[in-house]
């Protein structure tokens, strides 16, 4: 498992009044509109947002109570074939988008959240307080993202709460560092200076001044990190310490399928498994896409 | 019928045996529960031989043991084509979950690594499945079940050359007590077993057992029998010993485990030259292995991801039925399933049936809410059987006053029972009960949900007031009778307490004869099943199995398999 | 550079102590009773105290915790509390099995990833960019777990062409070994091609666009001897601090495939400490993860050095 990095953060240039910020916005907005990256990215996520907030409304058979012969492949009746309880394999992928789109997310915003208010604080600050800080996020950054969840969610044992509350916190050491670089090479700019002339505290730098001039990078750090949530959690369900049963969730899905591919039943694990690919490809085809228009 | 026969086995019969001789000629147990009680009352093989023939039309047309026995695995031993000597087979099982302690161990798969070394009193034997002479020849009660004699097999030696005593059996029972086992637990204590003499070893037991051979035997698997200096908490890693066939060789905790011949046993020299016993995570990665030519036997499997070794025509799948069953409690002191009515709804809105279909593919038993499991010779097979009836559950709900109930339904994230949960939940709607599934692991649904350490007393008085819980094969159900239903029971998570079932659990322990204990034993189902303070939807089978390339292997439903006798097929 | 070393070995000192840290109080941070952890719900509890006992989880924390940070001192991790056996020797067979892994996943998936990385980055934006970059999007996206799955059906169970399980048996010569760690090994370097390749790409797309290698093309040297007397050198910046930083991740092991083709190598051996509450084991496993993890961060940025003298090795990392 990869912890992500990003070493090449780009580093939004510094501009001054509110007005070019926005005009910048604006064309950022249209350059997006015209990558296909961005706009398939959008079409997928779209899609299993949608299948997440209609649920079982628009499901051909109900995912959960709806048994019939086990482990069918896939036909006319069944598209995606049968579980090994007799549920509707198709009806299943479709709805279990819905807890993942909503852990992921979640985890993603809490990481990137505390993330940017450590990084700012390291990286604004500097000295001692960044010299301790930095130790501790080393020290977590050395171990394997999963490794780490796992361990906790084993101790703590699981549920969407603490799923959110460990992943997202895992990922606050890797946006810190990212936006602490991006914060050390700004407090050596003109305008942070001529704030501190003018007397202005800490706080109102960091919030008013330096942050506007980082959420380029942030924004981009915020759907990296949705990515890797939608990978890490479904990594963690298939471990077995995610998501739990009975949720039709796609990685615990294919946890408890998967053994069946050798006798020959490949629907139950195929579908879900495409499922998860689909959503973190189209994340992080969005992301590539703010990402090179942020550095454009 | 050939009485005069009959009536020499009669004359030499202690009164246990005289009646199981009575039971079985008057036809009252079938010829199958005749062979396995006559092994715990200590019937010699010949008697046993003798009367069977004696009561059959056609004398020694079949030989004991030719179906396919209960409580245990064993193939067709009649290996076709000549073996040949020589050879290892690998054996697939669960990465060990402690250490190899064979006092404190409490997983199958150490279970299984120890019995490779150590022996029992009562070993298992294959013909029949049930348990016969190990480093004990015979036993034998007095008449009221509370003294036992065992005779000891003479000249069997430990692996480190020293000679098997009696004394290595008196102090082998008495770390035992000790430790707690949960076997002979309130059977022996500590000054219970005496040495005779160098041949005779004498348990004298603190309440009659009628079943006590099972609790010394392969089925209660921490009773190996270990050298009398034997510390409490050494491994058989860390000093390789013992009586039996195979000699720990190196052990690694990660990847597996191997053995050689120990040409010192007492049994003779095994065909084969070695065991390998090899470790997974996950029961998939064993059928791949086995697919791959890289494992030969698998200790224990489930039917869905063993699906591919039904089909496979190199493969012997052994399906043993056994006392493996699920236990869904019901708190009768608190919360919403006090009334009976309430509990009796929940069990009839339950389908078995589908549930054995969805799950095992038919590979159970119908579980009839009392834990009498239909292998015991004891079993009353006349109580009905319940079976679903929406309409009556629903009934039962008004005739309470609760037209409607939702619940949570705790439960461990462990082989087949979160999908038990979710068929639970779908069929208990249909009778207007709503379940909630929560799927919880091991430690937190054990810890907090199952039995919870406070409060203290009456034991598991912090428990939910609805779960499923794991029980596994016990060749006696004297555990589930008083750890999980008697009143202040160890595991009574149902808080379940009627005087009349504990009477009746009485009655069982110290009945003498297969009648009087299906006697008991049809109070007690009789009361479980009204009572419903646990449902139990089903019994399911232990399936084991190994590669055609192999004869001769058994296994029990305890994970432990057996392969001093078996062979490679040339 | 021998100062730098040695601040960064200083430093790298209490990031170990912090790990242990780390470590011991996730482990601790819930009352658990680690003797019924082990032993399982049903065994007496007899047999429970005198586990705890003998394994001292009874004892004060401060007690364990000063104990677990002797052993880091010490590096005695003493004994594992599942198995009995000592900690050292399981973790040493468990590390060497995840470097020959990860060893083959690396070799498989780095100059494959480089080459690809430097295509797309000559050129930028047509078609061969874009192939490649969605390649490593998609690729890196599959969480590896499925990739191994789809590997044992197709190319194991259909196909029969590999040995489905990386089960070595001590007999294996290096051929033999070759087979049984390819597929595991394959899902490794598929997931991080797309990692490596886009990393290498960004170098150079930067190296390209920088000023020293216009001049080199205006004084005239033809597109490869550019390449490879500036562009490689330093275009490959990135790729080698991004190779640092998964090495130690790869090592630290990659626990769905390691799950899938049931091979013993270290992600396995922390899943299953973590799940059977085997303190002594994790502590040790996170010790030694966190050490190849930094040597690994240190020796990149040392490559990074001698490749680029003008790289700061004291700046703001």
């Amino acid at each position: 498992m990869a912890a992500p990095i990003n070493p090449t953060a780009p580093i939004a240039p510094p501009i001054d009044a509110r007005a070019e910020r926005a005009q910048a916005r604006r064309e950022a907005r249209a350059v997006l509109l015209r990558r296909p990256g961005f706009l398939i990215g959008m079409v997928i996520l779209g899609m299993w947002a949608v299948f997440a907030i209609l649920g079982q409304a628009i499901t051909p058979y109900d995912p959960f109570n709806d048994f019939s012969l086990g482990h069918q492949p896939p036909s006319a009746e069944h598209l995606f074939g049968t579980d090994r309880l007799g549920r509707d394999v198709l009806s299943r992928v479709m709805f279990g988008s819905r807890d993942v789109l909503i852990v992921a997310p979640l985890a993603a915003i809490l990481g990137v959240v505390v993330g940017t208010l450590l990084g700012l604080v390291m990286g604004y600050n500097r000295g001692i307080i960044d010299d301790v800080l930095s130790r501790i996020v080393e020290a977590f950054l050395s171990l394997p993202v999963i490794l780490v969840a796992l361990l906790t969610l084993v101790v703590l044992g699981s549920s969407t709460l603490v799923v959110v509350l460990v992943v997202g916190i895992l990922f606050t050491p890797i946006v810190a560092r990212t936006v602490r670089s991006a914060v050390l090479a700004e407090r050596q700019l003109d305008y942070v200076t001529a704030a501190k002339l003018r007397g202005e505290s800490g706080l109102f730098i960091m919030a008013r001044e330096i942050f506007p001039n980082v959420r380029g990078p942030i924004v981009v750090e915020l759907t990296v990190r949705f990515g890797y949530a939608i990978f890490t959690v479904a990594t963690l369900s298939f471990l077995g310490v995610g998501i739990q049963p009975p949720s039709p969730d796609w990685g615990l899905t294919v946890s408890e399928e998967y053994t069946n591919m050798i006798s020959g039943v490949w629907w139950a694990t195929l579908f879900p498994a495409l499922a998860i690919a689909s959503c973190v490809i189209a994340v992080n085809l969005i992301a590539d896409a703010l990402q090179s228009v942020a550095s454009e | 019928m050939d009485y005069s026969r009959l009536d020499r086995v009669r004359r030499s019969a202690s009164p246990q045996e005289l009646d199981l001789v009575e039971s079985f000629a008057q036809g009252r147990i079938t010829r199958r529960q005749f062979i396995k009680r006559s092994a715990v009352v200590g019937l010699s093989m010949a008697s046993v031989s003798a009367v069977i023939a004696a009561c059959s039309n056609t004398p020694s047309a079949t030989t004991p043991g030719s179906q396919l026995p209960a409580g245990s695995a064993s193939p067709g031993a009649s290996a076709s084509g000549s073996a040949a000597a020589g050879g290892t087979i690998k054996i697939a099982t669960q990465r060990p979950a402690g250490p190899l302690d064979p006092i404190g161990m409490q997983d199958l798969s150490a279970y299984g690594l120890i019995a490779q070394s150590f022996e029992f009193l009562a070993a298992m034997d294959p013909a029949t499945g049930d348990i016969g002479p190990g480093l004990a020849e015979s036993w034998s009660p007095n008449d009221d079940n509370s003294v036992w004699t065992f005779k000891l097999r003479q000249g069997v030696k430990w692996q480190d050359g020293s000679d098997f005593k009696g004394e290595d059996v008196v102090e082998t029972m008495k770390r035992l007590v000790a430790a707690g086992n949960a076997g002979i637990k309130g059977v022996i204590d500590a000054n219970s077993t005496k040495v005779i003499d160098p041949a005779t070893v004498e348990f004298t037991l603190v309440s009659p057992n009628g079943n006590f051979p099972y609790l010394v035997s392969v089925f209660n698997a921490q009773t190996c029998i270990t050298p009398a200096g034997y510390a409490t908490g050494t491994t058989l890693d860390g000093l390789a010993n013992g009586t039996g066939p195979w000699k720990m060789d190196s052990y690694d905790a990660q990847t597996g485990a191997k053995y050689s011949r120990n040409d010192a046993w007492w049994g003779g020299k095994t065909p084969l030259d070695a065991v390998e016993w090899v470790f997974f995570d996950t029961i998939g990665p064993m059928v791949t292995a086995y697919q791959g030519g890289q494992i030969d036997a698998i200790v224990q499997f489930d039917v869905l991801t063993g699906a591919a070794l039904f089909n496979d025509a190199n493969f012997t799948v052994n399906a043993a039925r056994t006392s493996n069953h699920r236990q869904i409690w019901m708190r009768t002191d608190t919360g919403q399933f006090t009334d009976v009515r309430v509990r009796q709804a929940l069990a009839y809105s339950l389908d078995r049936d589908a549930m054995i279909q969805q799950l095992f593919k038919g590979q159970a038993d119908l579980g009839n809410d009392h834990v009498i499991a239909p292998l015991y010779p004891y079993f009353d097979p006349s109580v009905p059987q319940r079976t679903r009836d929406v309409a009556k559950a629903k009934q039962l709900l008004a005739d309470a006053g609760v037209p409607s109930l939702s619940a949570t339904l705790h439960v461990a994230q462990l082989q087949e029972i979160p999908d038990l949960a979710v068929l639970m939940q779908s069929q208990a709607a249909e009778a207007g009960i709503t379940l909630t599934p929560a799927v919880e692991s091991l430690d937190t649904f054990y810890g907090a949900q199952w039995c919870p350490a406070d409060p203290k007393d009456p034991p598991c008085s912090g428990a939910a007031e609805l779960g499923i819980v794991d029980y596994g094969h016990r060749a006696t159900p004297d555990v589930f009778l008083n750890a999980a239903l008697q009143t202040k029971g160890v595991w009574n998570s149902s808080q379940y307490s009627n005087p009349e079932f504990d009477a009746a659990f009485v009655e069982f322990q110290k009945a003498v004869g297969v009648d009087a204990q299906k006697a008991a034993c049809k109070k007690i189902e009789t009361i479980l099943n009204n009572d419903v303070a646990i449902a139990v939807p089903y019994f399911y089978q232990f399936l084991s199995g190994n590669s055609k390339k192999f004869t001769g292997v058994y296994s029990s439903a305890l994970g432990q398999m057996f392969v001093e006798r078996a062979s490679q097929v040339a | 550079m021998r100062r730098f070393i040695l601040r960064r070995v200083l430093l790298s000192l209490v990031t170990l102590w912090l790990l242990a840290t780390i470590v011991f109080i996730i482990a601790n941070v819930l009352p658990n009773d680690v003797g019924r952890t082990i032993l399982g719900p049903f065994a007496p509890q007899a047999s429970v105290d005198a586990l705890n006992e003998r394994l001292g989880t009874n004892d004060p924390l401060l007690e364990q915790y000063a104990r677990s940070i002797r052993s880091l001192v010490t590096l005695d991790f003493g004994n594992s509390f599942v198995s009995g056996q000592p900690v050292i020797p399981q973790l040493g067979a468990a590390i060497g099995r995840s470097a020959k892994l990860a060893g083959l996943a690396l070799l498989l998936t780095i100059p494959v990833a480089i080459i690809a990385g430097l295509y797309a980055g000559r050129r930028r934006d047509r078609l061969a960019d874009r192939a490649i970059v969605l390649l490593g999007v998609t690729l890196s996206s599959i969480p590896e777990f499925v990739i191994g799955t789809f590997l044992v059906v197709l190319v194991g169970v259909q196909l029969g062409w590999l040995p489905v399980l990386a089960m070595i048996p001590d007999t294996a010569g290096p051929i033999d070994q070759l087979r049984f760690l390819l597929m595991p090994a394959l899902a490794m370097a598929i997931v991080y091609f797309g990692y490596i390749a886009r990393m290498t790409r960004a170098g150079t797309i930067e190296v390209l666009e920088s000023d020293y290698i216009r001049t080199a093309t205006m004084k005239g040297l033809t597109t490869g001897q550019t390449m490879r007397r500036h562009v490689l050198r330093n275009a490959l910046v990135p790729t080698v601090a991004v190779i640092g930083v998964q090495i130690g991740y790869l090592f630290g092991g990659i626990i769905g495939v390691e799950k899938i083709f049931n091979y013993n190598g270290m992600g396995q051996l922390m899943l299953f400490a973590a799940q059977r509450k085997d303190i002594p084991m994790l502590q040790a496993g996170a010790i030694v993860v966190g050490i190849v993890y930094m040597v690994a961060t240190l020796t990149a940025d040392l490559i990074i050095a001698w490749m680029n003298p003008r790289a700061r090795l004291d700046q703001d990392r």
